[in-house]
């Protein structure tokens, strides 16, 4: 399989989508709008760049993913209220201050989560390499004992989710509304994606990584213990899913426990759309559905959902792949 | 001075049996691979070579029988652990990374990056120049047998003792399999070379030792210059004649 | 003289009325039929009643599965289809007769059978993979569609509706050996006759010639392909054909409760009850769906009054008290042990059993 394949329709996709609303929509709604979707999308990002990582290295279906997410914004949830107890550094302070409550509870969340991430790997998902059907069965019964926990743990309710007080609001900027906290988390998950990029590109385990995407049991054969970094890497890709849980969280400011089923499916698409394994696949896609649900949910709101199901049968009927190659 | 000096073997292989699920594919494989020599695995096709190569790296288990690099045993060692030990493998599909550059999959061969090990790529280099040339271009792009080049040079680059390759001519025309021969000649200074092939042409020029299988046994071994000669052996278990 | 295909028919048949397993289901029938007779509890009823629904689904979903050796995660789907085509017929559009109850389920067996064609179609010419993923993307679609289209599906809160003639509640027959024939007991009988239809329809679907070639695609798709078989073609025939028999389940479901509502039918927590029946019961062989379901509804049914015990022996700390609320959780952890330990299901493993015995 050549790696030249036709890069241009993806480009041309999201610059369409991009573009189009312009004509529909006035500037000023559209500002918001687009500001909001890129939000959106980064957020899908998160939550599916590690599902698709995950699937791409390990060749895993990862159902509890989504119970990965709610677990980020639970945990994310108690590290900010019991931070803010004690320091108050998430009320009306600096706006640093805000942002390095936020970030700490971000980093706590990622690092349990990732350490939940392994154990699952070790204990629920070695046993059932190799088989996809084995390992959809175990991924959903892993799934409703996480989430069944989170309801032991914390209560079957919702809750609500603070927000750092700087976060909150919008600012003016010739006369267009641009909310502070959308604005924020696309910061956040853009530097974070370089991250990985860079991560992935420049390191030799990020190249160990993405070798082993296309074919894991050569990378055994040049000297390297896979399997620990398949346990690396889901623990990586769990992280990532506990950040958008937590940035989400924040995002529509109320957490439950079912949280993640719902995410879960919007990510599958994304990663589908994107093509399975592939980063650079994962935030194109995740741009694209979190821009044309936006959009479309302004304009004729009934259908913003149907609009991401119409992206997904498109997408298959073209490139039943998805859009990017594994590895990419 | 004796010419042929028998010295200590580098790999010994004895009677190893590997199933496949339930087929029973290797049935009593046993051969000796001597330092300063080229040793050729050769037969039929489903004869087992291939799945000798890959039992011998680890992908595969044993069920029976023992496999010693040197003094040491390797045949309950996971892949990883015999490729450090020393062993290159070059799969039958190449293995090479088509989406990372050739200097990527340089990188991910590579165990450790020091000055040995680039005064190895230097050496690499000098035998094959298109490497060289190409190095920042996706491996994906290159021509059959220069995949095939980055294929075989690339577990050069830890300076491994033993190098195993599996059918290198697949696919590839005549006058690229010249070119091919050429280069392996020049690997033989750095390795100890197994070579699987089908193509018998290859195998004569570049085998000095060869062992013939036949359903999943070894059934007969010697030199290489023997076989030529030999027109019944060529015809029963290589299907071949002239 | 018969030829060999002939002769192995034929003693297949011989062994079918000697075999012990037989004797079984028949008594499991037996008991299916005499249930309302034997237990006058309305709660046993409902229970009998929606294990012999849920296994015609999970049976449906073992064609797939354990048949044809695809994964689907939206199989529930059709079942959603069919109740709501009953539902919406029946309530929504208040066209109550007999007539316009079996063309409901006519509509919804058609539809099904072609948005399976269709999403069948499109998704298992890549990898079967996607037709997982892809199946679960349209049915939570279609949950939330339902969920937001009050005008047709009633949204969230959905449809509630009276059946007609002597389906209805308020019918009553008379008494038969003591037991009051209402429009209940009446519906009863019905959809145990139509889940029995559905079951011996799938027992002959997997033994056709149709069935076998699917069973040899899921060993061995290289090889079946290699032979020369449009393995595609096939996987989506059984999806269709199980998406049909789901719908008309799903019917039978909305006869049952009267009331349809995008959680009772749609949700994905019924797709997780399914694959948890699968699992328990057997892949592979449909009447583990008879049993998965009993296991099921079993425990859903008597469990919480387990709880309740056991939370009046614990001291009133609230997470000792979710603790022992939250049964789902138990559920969850056995759902592993079982997918481990016991990877054929009940079913699955007693058969192995019999036919290790058989050999020695």
């Amino acid at each position: 399989m050549s790696p030249q394949r036709k890069t241009w329709l993806p480009k041309l996709a999201v610059i369409a989508i991009f573009l189009l609303p312009i004509l529909i929509i006035n500037p000023k709604t559209y500002i918001t709008l687009t500001i909001s979707g890129l939000a959106m999308g980064m957020l899908l990002f998160l939550v599916s760049s590690g599902f698709s990582l995950i699937f791409g290295f390990l060749s895993v279906l990862n159902l509890a993913h989504g119970a990965l997410f709610t677990w980020g914004a639970y945990i994310g949830f108690t590290a900010f209220t019991l931070i803010n107890k004690w320091t108050g550094w998430g009320g009306p302070n600096s706006i640093f201050l805000n942002i390095v409550i936020f970030l700490l509870a971000l980093i706590v969340a990622a690092l349990l989560v990732a350490v939940l991430g392994i154990i699952t790997e070790r204990l629920v998902i070695r046993p059932v390499y190799g088989s996809h059907l084995f390992q959809i069965f175990i991924t959903v019964g892993a799934m409703i004992v996480m989430e069944e926990l989170i309801r032991i743990v914390w209560g079957p309710n919702d809750e609500v989710m603070p927000v750092p007080f700087n976060f909150m609001g919008s600012w003016d900027l010739f006369d267009v509304v641009v909310s502070k906290y959308p604005l924020i988390a696309i910061v956040i998950g853009f530097i974070l994606y370089l991250i990985i990029f860079m991560i992935l590109r420049k390191t030799k385990i990020g190249t160990i990584v993405r070798a082993g995407v296309e074919n894991p049991e050569m990378v055994q054969v040049m000297g390297h213990n896979i399997y620990r970094y398949f346990t690396g890497v889901f623990a990586a890709g769990s992280a990532l899913a506990a950040i958008g849980g937590g940035m989400w969280a924040t995002f529509v400011k109320s957490i439950h426990p079912a949280m993640g089923g719902e995410i879960i499916v919007f990510a599958l698409i994304v990663a589908i759309i994107g093509g399975l394994g592939s980063m650079t696949g994962s935030v194109v896609g995740a741009l694209m559905v979190g821009l044309s649900y936006n959009y479309v949910a302004y304009l004729v709101p009934k259908a913003a959902l149907g609009i991401t199901m119409l992206l997904l049968v498109i997408i298959l009927s073209i490139r039943p792949t998805g859009l990017f190659p594994e590895g990419t | 001075m004796e010419a042929d000096l028998v010295a200590e073997p580098i790999l010994k292989v004895e009677g190893v049996h590997t199933f496949i699920g339930k087929h029973h594919i290797l049935q009593g494989v046993s051969f000796t691979v001597h330092p300063g020599k080229v040793t050729v695995l050769l037969g039929r096709n489903g004869a087992g070579k291939s799945t000798t190569l890959r039992t011998i790296i680890g992908l595969l288990s044993p069920s029976q029988g023992t496999i010693f690099l040197r003094n040491r045993a390797i045949h309950h060692l996971k892949p990883y652990e015999i490729s450090r030990l020393g062993i290159g493998f070059v799969p039958e599909d190449r293995g090479i990374f088509n989406f990372l550059t050739v200097e990527e999959n340089f990188r991910v061969a590579m165990l450790q990056e020091d000055g040995k090990t680039r005064e190895m790529m230097e050496t690499i280099f000098d035998i094959f120049p298109d490497l060289k040339k190409f190095w920042k271009t996706k491996a994906g792009n290159l021509s059959g047998g220069q995949k095939q080049m980055l294929a075989i040079a690339r577990p050069l680059v830890n300076r491994n003792e033993l190098l195993l390759i599996d059918e290198p001519s697949k696919g590839l025309a005549p006058i690229v399999i010249d070119h091919l021969i050429d280069s392996i000649n020049k690997l033989k200074e750095y390795t100890v070379i197994i070579l699987v092939e089908q193509n018998f042409y290859m195998a004569s020029s570049l085998g000095d030792d060869f062992y013939l299988f036949d359903d999943g046994k070894t059934v007969h071994q010697g030199q290489m210059q023997e076989l030529i000669q030999n027109e019944d052996l060529k015809k029963k278990y290589l299907g071949i004649s002239g | 003289m018969m030829n060999p295909v002939q002769l192995f028919r034929l003693e297949e048949k011989e062994v079918r009325f000697r075999n012990p397993s037989f004797f079984l289901r028949i008594l499991l029938l037996l008991f299916f039929v005499l249930t309302p007779f034997l237990f006058r509890s309305f709660e046993v009823l409902d229970v009998v009643l929606k294990i012999i629904i849920f296994a015609a689904l999970v049976a449906s979903y073992d064609v797939i599965l354990g048949y044809t050796g695809i994964v689907s995660l939206g199989h529930v789907l059709y079942f959603g289809i069919g109740c709501y085509f009953v539902g919406i017929f029946m309530g929504k559009l208040g066209w109550t007769s007999y007539g316009h109850l079996v063309l409901s389920f006519l509509i919804a067996i058609v539809i099904s059978g072609i948005l399976s064609v269709l999403i069948g179609l499109f998704s298992l010419r890549i990898r079967a993979i996607f037709f997982a993923m892809v199946t679960l993307a349209f049915m939570e679609f279609t949950f939330i569609l339902s969920s937001q289209w009050r005008s047709v599906t009633g949204g969230d809160d959905g449809i509630s509706f009276k059946l007609p003639g002597i389906l209805a509640i308020d019918f009553s027959f008379g008494k038969i050996l003591g037991v009051e024939f209402s429009g209940r007991i009446i519906s009863y009988y019905l959809i145990l006759l139509l889940s029995l239809f559905l079951f011996l329809l799938m027992l002959r679907f997997v033994h056709s010639p149709v069935g076998r070639v699917l069973q040899s695609i899921r060993d061995n798709e290289q090889r079946s392909i290699a032979l020369g078989y449009r393995t595609y073609l096939f996987q989506v025939i059984a999806s269709s054909f199980a998406s049909c028999v789901a719908a008309v389940t799903g019917g039978c479901f909305a006869i049952w409760v009267r009331y349809v509502s995008p959680d009772s039918s749609l949700s994905v927590s019924i797709m997780l009850d399914v694959l948890l029946m699968v699992i328990v019961g057997g892949m592979g062989t449909l009447y583990g769906g008879i049993f998965g379901a009993a296991f099921l509804m079993v425990t859903r049914a008597f469990l919480p009054k387990l709880q309740v015990l056991i939370a009046s022996l614990l001291p009133g700390i609230p997470f000792a008290i979710r603790l022992s609320e939250r049964w789902l959780f138990y559920f969850g952890l056995l759902f592993i042990i079982i997918v481990y330990f016991f990877p054929k299901g009940i079913v699955g493993t007693a058969q192995e059993i019999l036919a290790r015995r058989k050999r020695e």
